[in-house]
C-alpha cells in the first residue's frame, strides 16, 4: 500500500511550468528516492506535496487523502516532516528551540529526545547554542532532528548529503537509514551512490516529467539509464 | 610527549580562552556598530552637560518621554514589518484612533455602549457564514464578472447598515454646538460638572432599524462569500454558529436593557479607573480593528507588497477624514486623570516619592517634571518593552514570530498557521499603537494630524534602530525622543557661539529636519542600522 501518491502533477512557479506530470508511489515504510539533474523539478515536488507550492492539476495522495487542494501547515499537521533544501535553520534560536517549535502537542520533543540524541549526539552538547552557530554538518543534523520532533508518518528530506564532507555524509546515512525504520522517506538525492545505498524504490525525473521508474536493484545493474538521466555512472 | 601536556593543557584551559577569543571576535565583527554607539552617546552627554543641572535633568526625562511615546508606534511597526514585510503607513493613524477611542471610552463612555449595539448587530449575520457561502455557490457567474457582483452585494449592504445605523439612538458630541464640542467636554471633567447626554430614542420605528442593519450585514457577509473561489467546499452550518448567531443578537439586547446602569457606573468611576478603563478599551478595539484590516486588506496582496503600501497609505488618509467627520476637526485635550492632576497644599511634590503625592508635578534634582508625562508614560514604556521582551523570549507566540521573521514557509511547513500569527501579531502592533495614543492624548492633545507626526519620529527610530529588531526600536525611539527634547530645550536656553552676541536658538521646527539628518548619517555609517543584523 502506497502512503504518498502523485497522479499526473503539474505545478507552476509564477509563470514558469515547472511540473508537467509528475507520478509517484512511495510504498509505505520504504526509502523513495527522487533522482535527476538539476534543476529537473525534484526539489519542487518535494515542495508541491507540502502544498508550499501547490499542483495547478494533478492529484497528491496521502494516506488516502486528497491533499492537493489543502493548505501547507494542514498537510503537515497531517504527518509530514520537512527537511528543505538549504536546512532553512532558524538562526536566531537555539538548538532546543528549534527543536521544541516543531511540538505538535506538549511533550513531543520530551519523548523524542533519546531517540533524537541517539541519532545525533552532537546535538545534546549544542543544545543551547543559536542556530547561527552551527556548521553546515551541524544544522544539517538539527534540520533531519526538527522532521523528527512530531510524529510524522513521512519525511521529505532535501539533499542531505549536500556540501557535507565524506564522514559526515556516511554519519547521515546511517541516520536515514536509522530512522527509516519508523518512518517512511521520500528523499531527493543528487549524489546516486548515496541515493542507490539508501532507497528501495527510485523514480527519475527530466524536464518535470517522471521518466522513469521502479526498484533501486534494477536501476543500478541498469548502467545506460544511469548515464542517460543522471550523468553518472 | 611535548605535544600531549600541550594537548591537555589546551583541554583544560578550553573555557576561558575560547570566551575571550568570542569576545575579541565579537568586537573585532561590531566595531563599527560599538564605535557609532559611542559617539552618539558622547554627543548626546556633551549636549547635556552644555545645559544647567536641572535643565538637563528635565531634558532627559521629556525626551525618555517622547521615547516611550515613539516606542509604542515603532514597536508594532517594527514587529509587522519583521514578521511579514509589511510596511503599514497606516500606524500613525492607528495611534490617532487609539487617542480618539480613548477620549471617547474616557469622557463619552455612553456614545461606545450605543454605537456597540448597531455593530453587534451588523456583526451577527457574519456568524452564519457557511450559510452565505450555500447560498452563493446558487450564483454560477465566475472570474470578474463574479467578483463584481459580490462586491456589488457588499456595498449594497454597506450602504443600507449605514442609513438605518442613524435610526439608532446615538447620543453623540456635536462640534458645531459649542456646549456640545469634545473640548468643552473635556472641560467639565477638569470641573468635575461632567455627566452623561441625556438618552436619545430610536428615530422611525424600531423594527426599521433593527432589521435594516441585520439585512446590511447578511448582504455584506453574503458577498464575502460569493467571493470565495467555486468549487471550493463549504463547511457544514452547525450549532456554533446558531449559537454565535444568537449570542450576539442577545447581547445587543442585554446591552439595550442595561445601557442606563452601565452609564452610571461608568460615570460613577473616579477619573483614574476610567482613565485604565478606556486604555483598556481602545487598546482591544483598535486591536481588533487592525486584525480585520489584515484579514481583509493586506492579507489578499502578501504577492504585491507595492499594493499593499498603497492600500495602508490610504486607509490612513481614510482614517484621518472618518476621525474628522466624527470628532471633528478642532483639536481638543483629554482631561488628566485625578491620580496625576493633584495640585494646591504639598504640591509640587519633592523628591521620587513625590511621583505618589497625586501632586500633578513633582521636584526632584532641582528639575520641575509633570508626575503624568515624565513618570506614568516612562513606565507603561518600560512595561511594554519588558512584556513584549518576554512574549518574544519566553513564550511559544514569541519563538514563532522570531522564527517566521526568517523562515515563514520552514514554519508553515512546520504545521503551524503562519497566516494566523500574522494576524495576531498585526492586532498585536495595532494594539500597542493604540496604548500609544491613549497615553499621549493628555498630554499633547488630540487632533488629527497627531498620527502623522509620531509616525515620522516612528520611521526614523525604526531605521536607526534596524528594522526587524526589537531592542532596536526602543533604542531608535530613545534617540529621537531625546534628541528632540535637545533642540527643543536649546531653543529656549539658546547656544552660546564665540564673537557672536546673540546665542543661536535653533527652532523646533528643525527636530523632523535633525532627526532626519542623524538617521541619513548612521544609516551611512552602519546601513542596517544601530542593532538590525546584517543582510548577508
Amino acid at each position: 500500500m502506497s502512503l504518498l501518491e502523485l497522479h499526473d502533477v503539474h505545478t507552476f512557479i509564477e509563470q514558469f511550468h515547472i511540473l508537467e506530470g509528475v507520478t509517484v508511489e512511495v510504498p509505505q515504510g520504504s526509502i523513495v528516492a527522487l533522482l535527476g539533474r538539476n534543476g529537473a523539478g525534484k526539489t519542487t515536488t518535494l515542495r508541491t506535496v507540502l502544498g508550499l507550492n501547490p499542483a495547478s492539476s494533478g492529484k497528491v495522495i496521502f494516506d488516502g487523502v486528497d491533499i492537493t487542494e489543502q493548505k501547507s501547515f494542514d498537510i503537515a499537521a497531517m504527518g509530514i516532516g520537512y527537511v528543505p533544501e538549504n536546512r532553512q535553520i532558524f538562526a536566531e534560536l537555539s538548538v532546543e528551540e528549534n527543536l521544541r517549535i516543531a511540538e505538535r502537542n506538549k511533550g513531543d520533543l520530551a519523548g523524542k529526545e533519546e531517540m533524537i540524541f541517539g541519532l545525533f549526539p552532537d546535538l545534546k552538547r549544542l543544545i543551547r547554542l543559536p542556530g547561527t552557530n552551527l556548521s553546515g554538518g551541524q544544522q544539517q543534523m538539527l534540520a533531519v532532528a526538527r522532521a523528527l520532533v512530531a510524529n510524522n508518518r513521512l519525511l521529505l528530506i532535501d539533499e542531505p548529503s549536500e556540501g557535507l564532507a565524506p564522514v559526515l555524509i556516511e554519519q547521515m546515512m546511517e541516520a536515514i537509514r536509522a530512522l527509516s525504520e519508523h518512518t517512511t522517506v521520500l528523499l531527493v538525492e543528487q549524489n546516486f551512490i548515496v541515493a542507490s545505498r539508501l532507497a528501495q524504490h527510485y523514480a527519475i525525473i527530466e524536464e518535470g516529467r517522471t521518466v522513469k521508474a521502479g526498484e533501486m536493484g534494477h536501476l543500478v545493474e541498469d548502467e545506460e539509464t544511469v548515464k542517460r538521466y543522471l550523468g553518472a555512472a | 610527549m611535548s605535544t600531549e601536556t600541550s594537548d591537555l593543557r589546551s583541554q583544560t584551559s578550553e573555557a576561558g580562552p575560547s570566551k575571550n577569543r568570542q569576545r575579541a571576535e565579537w568586537l573585532r565583527e561590531n566595531r563599527v556598530r560599538v564605535t557609532v554607539l559611542a559617539v552618539l552617546v558622547f554627543v548626546f552627554v556633551v549636549a547635556l552637560l552644555g545645559l544647567e543641572r536641572e535643565d538637563w535633568f528635565e531634558t532627559i526625562m521629556q525626551g525618555l518621554s517622547v521615547g516611550a511615546l515613539t516606542f509604542l508606534v515603532v514597536s508594532g511597526l517594527s514587529l509587522i514589518f519583521g514578521l511579514m514585510d509589511v510596511f503599514n503607513l497606516a500606524h500613525g493613524e492607528f495611534f490617532m484612533l487609539g487617542a480618539y477611542l480613548g477620549w471617547t471610552a474616557y469622557t463619552r463612555a455612553d456614545t461606545l455602549l450605543d454605537v456597540a449595539i448597531p455593530l453587534l448587530l451588523l456583526a451577527a449575520p457574519f456568524a452564519l457564514m457557511p450559510l452565505w457561502q450555500r447560498l452563493a455557490v446558487s450564483i454560477t457567474l465566475t472570474g470578474r464578472a463574479r467578483k463584481a457582483t459580490a462586491w456589488g452585494f457588499v456595498i449594497v449592504g454597506a450602504l443600507a447598515a449605514f442609513f438605518t445605523i442613524t435610526r439608532f439612538p446615538l447620543v453623540i458630541w456635536d462640534a458645531e454646538n459649542f456646549a456640545l464640542t469634545p473640548a468643552n467636554m473635556t472641560v467639565q471633567i477638569d470641573l468635575g460638572t461632567h455627566a452623561p447626554l441625556p438618552a436619545d430614542t430610536f428615530s422611525g420605528p424600531v423594527i426599521v432599524a433593527v432589521l435594516g442593519v441585520l439585512l446590511g450585514g447578511a448582504l455584506i457577509a453574503f458577498g464575502f462569500g460569493t467571493l470565495r473561489k467555486p468549487g471550493t467546499e463549504t463547511e457544514a452550518l452547525d450549532r456554533r454558529n446558531y449559537v454565535a448567531f444568537g449570542g450576539l443578537l442577545l447581547a445587543a439586547l442585554l446591552l439595550h436593557l442595561v445601557k442606563e446602569p452601565v452609564n452610571e457606573w461608568i460615570f460613577g468611576l473616579s477619573t483614574t479607573w476610567r482613565f485604565f478603563l478606556s486604555m483598556g478599551i481602545s487598546v482591544l478595539l483598535v486591536a481588533a480593528f487592525g486584525a480585520l484590516v489584515e484579514v481583509i486588506l493586506i492579507r489578499p496582496l502578501y504577492d504585491r507588497p507595492i499594493y499593499q503600501l498603497m492600500i495602508t497609505l490610504g486607509l490612513g488618509f481614510i482614517l484621518i477624514e472618518l476621525v474628522r467627520e466624527v470628532w471633528g476637526r478642532p483639536e481638543f485635550t483629554m482631561a488628566r486623570p485625578a491620580a496625576f492632576a493633584g495640585t494646591g497644599e504639598g504640591c509640587p511634590g519633592q523628591g521620587l516619592g513625590g511621583f505618589f503625592s497625586g501632586c500633578s508635578t513633582v521636584e526632584v534634582f532641582g528639575g520641575r517634571l509633570r508626575v503624568y508625562n515624565e513618570g506614568f508614560v516612562i513606565l507603561v514604556g518600560i512595561v511594554v518593552l519588558v512584556a513584549v521582551t518576554l512574549l518574544l523570549r519566553r513564550s511559544r507566540l514569541g519563538m514563532v514570530i522570531r522564527a517566521g521573521v526568517e523562515h515563514p514557509e520552514m514554519v508553515e511547513a512546520l504545521g503551524i498557521n503562519v497566516r494566523r500569527v500574522f494576524t495576531m501579531v498585526f492586532a498585536l502592533g495595532s494594539g500597542l499603537a493604540a496604548l500609544g495614543g491613549v497615553l499621549a492624548a493628555p498630554s499633547i492633545g488630540l487632533s488629527s494630524g497627531m498620527g502623522a507626526v509620531f509616525l515620522l519620529g516612528a520611521i526614523v527610530a525604526l531605521a536607526v534602530g534596524g528594522l526587524t529588531s526589537f531592542p532596536g526600536a526602543a533604542v531608535g525611539a530613545l534617540v529621537v525622543g531625546l534628541l528632540q527634547q535637545i533642540i527643543i530645550r536649546y531653543g529656549q536656553v539658546g547656544i552660546p557661539i564665540p564673537f557672536v552676541e546673540e546665542p543661536f536658538k535653533p527652532s523646533p521646527t528643525v527636530v523632523p529636519a535633525a532627526s532626519i539628518v542623524l538617521m541619513v548619517i548612521i544609516l551611512l555609517v552602519l546601513p542596517t542600522g544601530l542593532l538590525g543584523r546584517s543582510e548577508k
